[in-house]
């Protein structure tokens, strides 16, 4: 059952009468039906293995806070965590397993026929940051299994997350309350603003994206940056599109899950990008991963940063699926971040001594950083190492044997003037972001007149209509 | 050792780790209050740290750490 469906839409009304109108003591028990349902009508099979693996992570968490002596903390918390980790990359591997060693010429390819448990990434993730913010002693270990099986299983957050914390999440159980009527409309606004990201923008970009990618040797250079740019713009759409949507619907139940994106587009480094984008699962990495690896390879100096750095900035592409293209993104992004921050300090010292370079660097640096981005993410989006060669050969002018500069958007597959009003839609998000931060942007818009409002409002629900296709599904789906 | 000799050599070792020789730090100081303090820089300070007041921290004690007086109680703590 995707976001985007009618069956949904009446599951998630059902869902909001007996969170609303059902006895308050009930509310968690009525959460928890409804995520094992959702997940149920998707396939009972990983259900059960979803509920036995918040039953063992629910008997280690108890488990490792009981446990007397450092040794044996550490011992069970060791198992414990390899153990969904074990999972994780055996689930992962098995596509990458069958794609590399038993597909064959002839196009038969096992890997299609392995169903990803849905969610497994952000649920594994969530249940490993709880075991070990238990053994960091940062939280005691949950009481309640309802509690823990609402974690790992919260519907709202299951298909693409954001990837919520466990404190974060226990302590909202504790006072859980039907939100106001405020409350309630911030969540729908969210929601609705989110469907707009998806429907409007990332699925009418999909088209251009798709065709470049499919044979980008008969594309111009021209047509294939724009291709790439299409595709940075898609994936943050479609992506930052679901987390709204995931937010907006937790809002709805209570429950405010964490931001995901915080104009990523927009930096002035790399390491700033990476702390803007994705941001529950790069934290999450922060924490967990990269803190630690920092901590225990400290004594190796600059060497163990940029191990640390690299190990960090792959396991984000690996995390995505385990394919070499995903191998190369996080690869690039290792050397990004290492360069970046490795310079950083002297690229300050030039600059400070003179302003009119700073002054350009302002806005020079978000561009250099942006491309960046656009390049790498023509790996992200390529189906195999060969298609993102081919690809980065065709941006070469001359190669491709067509005019550097041709730009036919018939051979894109979409009118120009869509394209610019993608832009612009994709511009308009950002600035709606970034304005419903500042206070005093908020009461421009809440002071406004409810018709102007309501105008807004009933324009994006008529775009979102008129542009559904039935629902393409999210990218994040799939991690 | 001393709350006040600990703020003081923990001040030089953020003014060395941010290379700002102006900055100040309170016990009240969090991440967000410095410029640069992320968290690459986060594991560079407690390096310096570690080295300047030559105690050794775990990754336990790191992630416990939400402000500069944490950060001063755990030295005073491993400081002999």
């Amino acid at each position: 059952m995707s976001f985007l469906s009618f069956p949904f839409a009446i599951f998630a009304g059902l869902g909001l009468l007996a969170f609303y109108f059902g006895p308050k003591g009930w509310r968690v028990g009525t959460l928890l039906a409804l995520s094992y349902g959702f997940y149920l009508t998707w396939s009972v099979f990983y259900g059960a293995m979803l509920l036995l693996v918040t039953l063992g992570v629910y008997a280690a968490g108890r488990g490792i806070e009981a446990a007397g002596g450092e040794g044996r903390k550490r011992g069970l918390m060791i198992l414990s965590v390899s153990l969904l980790v074990l999972l994780l990359l055996g689930f992962k591997s098995a596509g990458w397993i069958a794609r590399e060693f038993f597909a064959r010429a002839d196009g038969f390819n096992p890997a299609g026929a392995i169903l990803l448990p849905l969610g497994l990434s952000y649920y594994i993730f969530k249940m490993v940051g709880y075991l070990l913010d238990v053994y960091w002693e940062a939280m005691p270990a949950q009481r309640s299994f309802a509690a823990v099986a609402l974690y790992g299983a919260f519907f709202p957050q299951i298909v693409s997350g954001p990837i919520e914390r466990a404190e974060n999440f226990f302590t909202q159980l504790q006072r859980l309350d039907a939100p106001d009527s405020e409350a309630f409309l911030i969540g729908l606004r969210r929601i609705l603003f989110g469907l707009f990201k998806k429907i409007a923008i990332a699925d009418t970009l999909a088209v251009v994206v798709q065709n470049a990618h499919a044979h980008p040797a008969s594309f111009s250079p021209l047509e294939l940056v724009v291709a790439a740019y299409c595709f940075a713009i898609e994936l943050y759409m479609d992506f930052s599109g679901i987390t709204d949507i995931a937010i907006g619907l937790g809002l709805l139940f209570g429950i405010r899950g964490p931001e995901n994106f915080d104009l990523p587009y927009f930096t002035p480094n790399i390491q700033l990008f990476w702390r803007r984008l994705h941001m529950s699962l790069t934290s999450w990495l922060r924490d967990y991963l990269f803190t630690p690896l920092r901590m225990s390879l400290r004594r190796w100096g600059t060497a163990g940063l940029c191990l640390a750095i690299f190990i960090n900035t792959t396991a984000i592409g690996l995390w995505h699926g385990l394919t070499w293209t995903f191998l190369i993104f996080g690869a690039m992004h290792g050397v990004f971040v290492i360069v970046s921050v490795l310079t950083m300090k002297q690229r300050n010292a030039f600059f400070q001594g003179r302003p009119p370079l700073a002054q350009m660097r302002g806005f020079v640096a978000p561009v250099i950083v942006f491309h960046l981005v656009v390049f790498s993410l023509i790996f992200f989006r390529a189906d195999s190492f060969s298609s993102a060669a081919q690809y980065v050969a065709g941006l070469v002018p001359g190669r491709s044997g067509v005019s550097a500069w041709r730009f036919d958007t018939e051979m894109l597959g979409l009118p120009g003037r869509d394209l610019a009003w993608c832009a612009f839609g994709y511009l308009l998000c950002e600035a709606v972001t970034w304005a419903g931060k500042k206070p005093f942007w908020q009461r421009v818009f809440f002071r406004a007149p409810a018709l102007l409002r309501r105008a807004v409002y009933t324009a994006l629900i008529i775009s979102v209509l008129l542009l559904f296709k039935g629902g393409l599904a999210f990218i994040y789906a799939q991690f | 050792m001393t709350k006040s000799e600990i703020n003081e050599k923990l001040t030089a070792v953020f003014r060395d780790i941010f290379d700002n020789p102006k900055l100040e730090i309170t016990s009240q100081t969090t991440a967000n209050d410095v410029e640069g303090w992320d968290s690459i820089m986060h594991v560079n300070l407690i390096v310096a740290v570690e080295t300047a007041f030559d105690v050794r921290f775990t990754t336990k004690d790191v992630k416990g750490l939400d402000t500069v007086g944490d950060l001063m109680d755990l030295i005073a703590k491993r400081v002999k």
